[in-house]
Parts: C-alpha cells; sequence; structure tokens
C-alpha cells in the first residue's frame, strides 16, 4: 500500500481530535476538586455497600451469536470488492455467481435457525 | 498546489469541521431536550439565556468543575482510556466524510472533505466495530455490576446490528461502483439512492438507530434498569467524553444517511452545504422523536430482530439489485 497524504491527513485529523479531546480533561484535572478516601471510590449500587466484585464468573447467553457473527463479516467483507466492482461486470454471469454466494450465507442463517441457536434462552449449549 | 498552502489548507479544514461538529454536538443536546419538552408539552430548558441557548456552555462548565472519580477496584488504564476510544472513534470517522462538492478558490482546487480515502466506506464501518470497544472496554473496566451488564448488553448489540448495517450499504457500493463516499455522493447526481433502495434504507437506519445506542435500543444503558449501564461509574469530564461521543455519532449517522441514501449535498435552490447540513439533521432528528414515543426492547428481541428479520431481508435485497442491475 502506498502511503499518501491522504492517510497523513486522517493521522493529523486524529491528533487534533486527541487534542480536542485531551484539553477539557486537562482542564478538568487543574479545575476539579479531589477527593480521596472514604467511600467515594465504591463502585455505584444505588447506596448499598457492594456484594462481592463485578468480576465473577458470568454466563455470556449470545456466545454463538459471537461465533457466527464473526464467519458472517468476513464473508460481508469479501462481499464489498464484489459489489464495487458489479457495475462493470458483464450482466447475467456475475448476478449467478453473488446469488450462489447469497444462497450459501442464507443457508448458514437457515441451519442455525432450524437447530435452536435463535431461540431465547438458548436451546444448544 | 505548493506543499505550505496545502499543509495550511488541510488544518482550516480541520478545525473547520471540528468545531462545526463538536459544536453542534453540544447543541444537539439542546436541541434534544427542546424537542423532548415539546413533545411533552413543557417548555423545556430556558433559564439560561434566551430561549436556553447558552445552556451547553453551561452544562460543559459544569461538567469541567465535577470530580473525575476513578473507582476503587476499577482497572485503571481501560477505565481512563474508554471513554476516548469511543469518542475518538466517531470524531475521527468524520475525515471521509464530503460536505460539499469541489471548492475553486483562485484557481486552486479545494475538495470540501479532509481525506477522500478510496476506501472511505470500509474505513467507516472498521470505526464503528472499534468504537464499542469503547463500550465494552468502559463497562468491563469499571468493576460494577450495572457496567459490566451494560458492556455485555453493548456488545450483544454490536454482534446483531453490524450485519445489516453493512449488507444494506452492499447495494450502494453496487450501484455507485466506488468506495469513496464523495464518489457515491456524485453517482447520486440524478436521484438519492433512497428513491432505487427504500429497503436497504430501512434496514440502514434500524440498524443505525440500534448503533447510536438510543431509545428503542438503549439497552446498554438503560437509565430504569442499569443506572447509565456502561458509563455508571463515570464523572465529570470522562463521562461528558462518552456524552459528546454519543451526540457526535447521531450527527455522524445523519451525516452517513445523507451520503449514502440521500443524495449528499445535492438539491435545488440552497447552497450544497446548506443542503448537507439540513440531510444531516435529520436523522437525530428522527431518533429524538423515537426516545419520545417509544418503548424500550429487551436485548434479545434486537438480536432476533437483526438476525431473524433484518439480515435475510438485507441479502434478499442485494439479490434484487443484483437481478435488476443485471436484467
Amino acid at each position: 500500500m502506498v502511503f499518501t497524504w491522504l492517510h497523513l491527513a486522517i493521522l493529523v485529523f486524529l491528533f487534533v481530535g486527541v487534542a480536542f479531546a485531551g484539553g477539557p480533561l486537562a482542564g478538568s484535572l487543574l479545575l476539579a476538586p479531589k477527593e480521596r478516601g472514604g467511600d467515594v471510590g465504591m463502585p455505584y449500587e444505588c447506596g448499598m455497600r457492594p456484594h462481592g466484585g463485578a468480576w465473577t464468573q458470568f454466563g455470556v447467553n449470545y456466545y454463538v451469536y459471537a461465533l457466527l457473527f464473526l464467519a458472517f463479516d468476513v464473508d460481508v467483507l469479501y462481499l464489498f470488492p464484489v459489489a464495487a466492482f458489479y457495475p462493470d461486470a458483464d450482466g447475467f454471469s456475475a448476478f449467478l455467481k453473488i446469488f450462489v454466494f447469497l444462497f450459501v450465507l442464507a443457508l448458514a442463517i437457515v441451519y442455525f435457525w432450524a437447530k435452536g441457536v435463535f431461540t431465547w434462552p438458548r436451546k444448544i449449549s | 498546489m505548493s506543499m505550505t498552502m496545502g499543509i495550511v489548507v488541510l488544518f482550516v479544514k480541520m478545525l473547520a469541521v471540528l468545531a462545526v461538529l463538536l459544536g453542534m454536538a453540544a447543541y444537539m443536546v439542546l436541541l434534544e431536550r427542546k424537542l423532548l419538552g415539546w413533545f411533552q408539552l413543557r417548555p423545556g430548558p430556558n433559564r439560561v439565556g434566551p430561549f436556553g441557548l447558552l445552556q451547553p456552555i453551561a452544562d460543559g462548565l459544569k461538567m469541567l468543575l465535577k470530580e473525575d472519580i476513578i473507582p476503587r477496584d476499577a482497572e485503571r488504564l481501560l477505565f481512563l482510556i474508554a471513554p476516548a476510544l469511543l469518542a475518538l472513534t466517531t470524531l475521527l470517522a468524520f475525515a471521509v466524510v464530503p460536505f460539499g462538492p469541489d471548492l475553486v478558490i483562485g484557481g486552486q482546487v479545494i475538495p470540501q472533505v479532509i481525506s477522500d480515502l478510496n476506501v472511505g466506506l470500509l474505513m467507516i464501518m472498521a470505526l464503528s466495530s472499534i468504537g464499542v470497544y469503547g463500550v465494552a472496554l468502559g463497562g468491563w473496566a469499571s468493576n460494577s455490576k450495572f457496567s459490566l451488564l451494560g458492556a455485555i448488553r453493548g456488545a450483544a448489540m454490536m454482534i446483531s446490528y453490524e450485519l445489516p448495517l453493512s449488507l444494506a450499504l452492499v447495494p450502494v457500493v453496487m450501484l455507485s461502483g466506488s468506495f469513496s463516499l464523495t464518489d457515491i455522493v456524485n453517482a447520486q447526481q440524478g436521484y438519492p439512492f433512497i428513491l432505487v433502495q427504500p429497503l436497504a434504507f430501512a434496514l440502514f437506519f434500524v440498524s443505525a438507530m440500534a448503533e447510536s445506542k438510543r431509545v428503542p435500543f438503549d439497552m446498554p444503558e438503560a437509565e430504569n434498569e442499569l443506572m447509565a449501564g456502561f458509563h455508571t461509574e463515570y464523572s465529570g469530564m470522562r463521562f461528558a467524553l462518552f456524552f459528546v461521543g454519543e451526540y457526535v455519532n447521531m450527527v455522524l449517522l445523519g451525516a452517513l444517511t445523507a451520503v449514502f441514501f440521500l443524495g449528499g449535498w445535492h438539491g435545488p435552490f440552497l447552497p450544497p452545504i446548506v443542503w448537507f447540513l439540513i440531510k444531516i439533521m435529520i436523522t437525530p432528528f428522527f431518533l429524538i422523536w423515537t426516545r419520545a414515543s417509544l418503548p424500550r426492547l429487551r436485548y434479545d428481541q434486537l438480536m432476533h430482530l437483526c438476525w431473524k428479520v433484518l439480515t435475510p431481508l438485507a441479502l434478499l435485497n442485494i439479490i434484487v439489485t443484483g437481478a435488476f442491475m443485471a436484467g
């Protein structure tokens, strides 16, 4: 990949954005009051003393979705270059290829649907 | 154009975009409170300045003077950078949004976009994915149960709306044959894509609503059940960063809807930049409207909506578009 001034512009914009975000933070560091100790740093639980920390084991109910998402997102990424070239492609054969690709993709959704992935609370573990 | 001239123009454009953007984000807060007031037959904020116009400044000053609390048990580094991650990714996306056609000043052609990247659309998708880390990491690093639940919901939503969001943009790319946002707007010279792609527009709009994390899809923050969800533990300026990030994101979604479906800066009579600003405001207006009139969904309902309805519809839409273009 060739690094041009277009990419440099984005990087510079990033730094200017950091300055815009960091300026008020620095100002708040100078101006805002600072209390230490006591219960200021206690996690908020409606005024009660927290019962244990938050970092315990917890069931992420949707991890199968997450796996599916990963696979699908990569497939969609493949779809984008094809879509960009589509206006220049020769009509029907290009359509057929896209159709086959999307059909298989849609079959995956049907398969997982029938398998019970999209039910809540989840059926398969 | 000479080197120094180019750098000066670049910096002027950046400062203009950032100033307009942050100003818009600040006044979006006021607009939201005003509109919500009117929707509920009350005047809205009207004490600070005429018609409450100085309210954002008062809010900003207040945030500046509030203590920036870091919870005792938090993961400090992640806790500190999470809000910046969210705000920065949304700001950075504006680097590729074109605000108008090329200007010609004194024989120099100046594009009204900071960087007309040829993969602009992909960059915006990537940035929107990275932005979710701000929510997930901020919620997890706070070591508070409310925040953790908010973070889990935020991640759950992202893996659901991201697919229809990107699939809805595939027909746009097919019609314009380019990833550059400027080219996409130029392809809508004759008619905006919403006329030929109403379904893609609807899919994009619903997914964008979910991306904005606002009612009816505001499960990650859900005031009534999770206090403030992923930003429960944030205070002062760092909370303001999350807040600004959210409102800049609203403006960004408005700008993207305008660029991809509403024809960008094209329009009769008025100057292009005015048209673009008007079109930018359409999506935020609807987002505020939904906040005033819709209840909140559960996050599994959103996941099922996205996976069972929106994604299949989006696939179908691509096939139909492909058939029409081939035939």
